[in-house]
């Protein structure tokens, strides 16, 4: 019964919907949407479990002195300090912008910003032409550096008609034939799991 | 020590400080190198330019702080466009703090053009739920709005109350740094409701684009900080994104050499072991 019915609502759900896409019959798709509305309001909890799973992991590392706990508290308080700031002063509150925008913003794109610096050091140790098709990607991966910036057509004005060629012609025809193989992949994994032949998403043992 | 060995050897902090001074250097001094204009970028300008004044565009804000450098001033210039023209901006989120962002860029744009809050534009919020959401949005907007991002009601709004179902929406816009983003509103709302999209994507996200921009599925697309200066250029508003791209040349020419550099020392070892 633990299984037994998880197992039929996936098929019951997973059949019925994938039928109301294709049939046109008024009480099909008014069912198909009232499902879907159903699905937005368990959706809407996920962010309070999300913040419920965040806040007691990291009590818990606090409390057994894990690595790095330290900074732990940091995340705590701040994250209080956010939830209060718009809580009490709403989306457009002054204390929550200012957060938003001298802290949050500066942080995360400080973060990605660190991506450039690490790529210049792995561009000089790991891009080297050791094969025949390792030297193909990197022409390419030249031409498309210095083509998309202003500079490449300042060092010739063919450069991004070439590079539009090389994203529109061989890019695109080898992320179609990358976007048809995850697609195929994706219709299996549905199915399996619509079947009930893929379980993990119940978890524990088989 | 060979030259060659001290240069393969060499303190990836000194690499660090040359894209450092490769970024910071032409911030400083800069160079003025013309943007030149791209299809995909040119596609989105002239739907704006072509689309009758008072047309209801929807803004989906896609993206997180992380994004912010390549796609806020691709928002800024797209938003700047859209008053310009006298179209109506329906802004809504698929990521949270996109809705933040989406507010920021209104409170700098919107005042230049006397534009008001929920008659000219307006911002419904974050919405969760992916696919189905989209799906549901497109079949009947109140299913999935019903407030603005404040709480208020959405029919309080002259412009709450004009956008029913996908057939009141002209253009979706869609600035997106990763899932849920522009591949969901292709695959599950232009797919479906045949509403045209066009959109803004990271530099690193582009390429995966262009498959629908070749099908016709995306109207447009400005990708990275390339893109939006490229928009910058068109709408006549010199700003972050145009200011960024001499950097961006630089760095780049600067990590090619650091390639050139790497493959001479890989011909030389090679060379030295026969």
């Amino acid at each position: 019964m633990k299984r037994t019915l998880p197992l039929t609502i996936v098929l019951g759900c997973g059949i019925f919907m994938l039928i109301a896409f294709f049939v046109p019959v008024r009480w099909f798709q008014d069912a198909s949407q009232t499902l879907q509305t159903w699905y937005l309001g368990v959706i809407a909890f996920f962010v309070f479990i999300g913040i419920f799973n965040l806040v007691r992991i990291n009590v818990l590392k606090i409390q057994h002195k894990r690595r790095d706990w330290q900074f732990s508290i940091f995340l705590l308080i701040f994250l209080a300090g956010m939830l209060l700031a718009g809580f009490i002063g709403g989306p457009d509150g002054t204390v929550f912008l200012y957060l938003f925008q001298h802290f949050q913003i500066p942080l995360s794109a400080t973060m990605f910003s660190l991506l450039a610096f690490f790529v210049a050091s792995a561009a000089f140790r790991a891009f080297r032409a050791r094969n025949p098709e390792a030297t193909l990607l990197l022409i390419a991966a030249v031409l498309v550096m210095i083509g998309r910036v202003p500079i490449g057509v300042w060092i010739w004005k063919g450069f991004p008609s070439l590079v539009e060629w090389i994203m529109s012609v061989p890019n695109t025809a080898a992320k179609r034939g990358i976007i048809f193989g995850i697609d195929l992949g994706l219709i299996s994994m549905a199915l399996r799991v619509i079947l009930g032949i893929e379980r993990s998403y119940m978890g524990g043992k088989d | 020590m060979h030259f060659f060995d001290r240069i393969a050897k060499i303190d990836r902090r000194i690499i660090f400080l040359l894209i450092g001074l490769a970024v910071i250097i032409p911030l400083i001094a800069p160079l003025g190198l013309p943007v030149d204009i791209t299809a995909p970028v040119k596609s989105v300008y002239d739907r704006i330019e072509a689309m009758p004044e008072g047309s209801i565009v929807v803004v989906s804000i896609d993206y997180d702080p992380g994004s912010e450098a390549e796609l806020y001033p691709a928002t800024l210039a797209f938003l700047d466009h859209c008053f310009r023209k006298n179209h109506k901006v329906y802004m809504m989120g698929l990521w949270a703090p996109g809705i933040t962002l989406g507010n920021i860029a209104f409170q700098e744009i919107a005042p230049k053009y006397n534009k008001e809050y929920g008659i000219d534009y307006i911002n419904v919020g974050y919405k969760p739920g992916g696919a189905v959401m989209l799906l549901t949005l497109g079949r009947n907007v109140a299913d999935v709005v019903a407030t603005d991002y404040q709480g208020l009601p959405i029919d309080s709004f002259p412009l709450g109350r004009m956008v029913k179902n996908s057939r009141d929406m002209d253009l979706v816009m869609t600035f997106s740094a990763g899932d849920p983003g522009i591949l969901h509103w292709i695959i599950y709302f232009n797919a479906r409701f045949g509403t045209p999209i066009a959109g803004a994507t990271t530099a690193i996200s582009a390429p995966r684009q262009y498959p629908y921009l070749s099908s016709g599925q995306l109207l447009g697309l400005l990708g990275g900080l390339k893109g939006a200066a490229e928009y910058e250029t068109l709408v006549g508003r010199v700003d972050r994104a145009t200011a960024g791209m001499d950097s961006q040349s630089i760095a780049h020419v600067v990590i090619v050499l650091f390639i050139i550099m790497g493959n001479i020392i890989l011909v030389w070892e090679h060379r030295r072991k026969k």
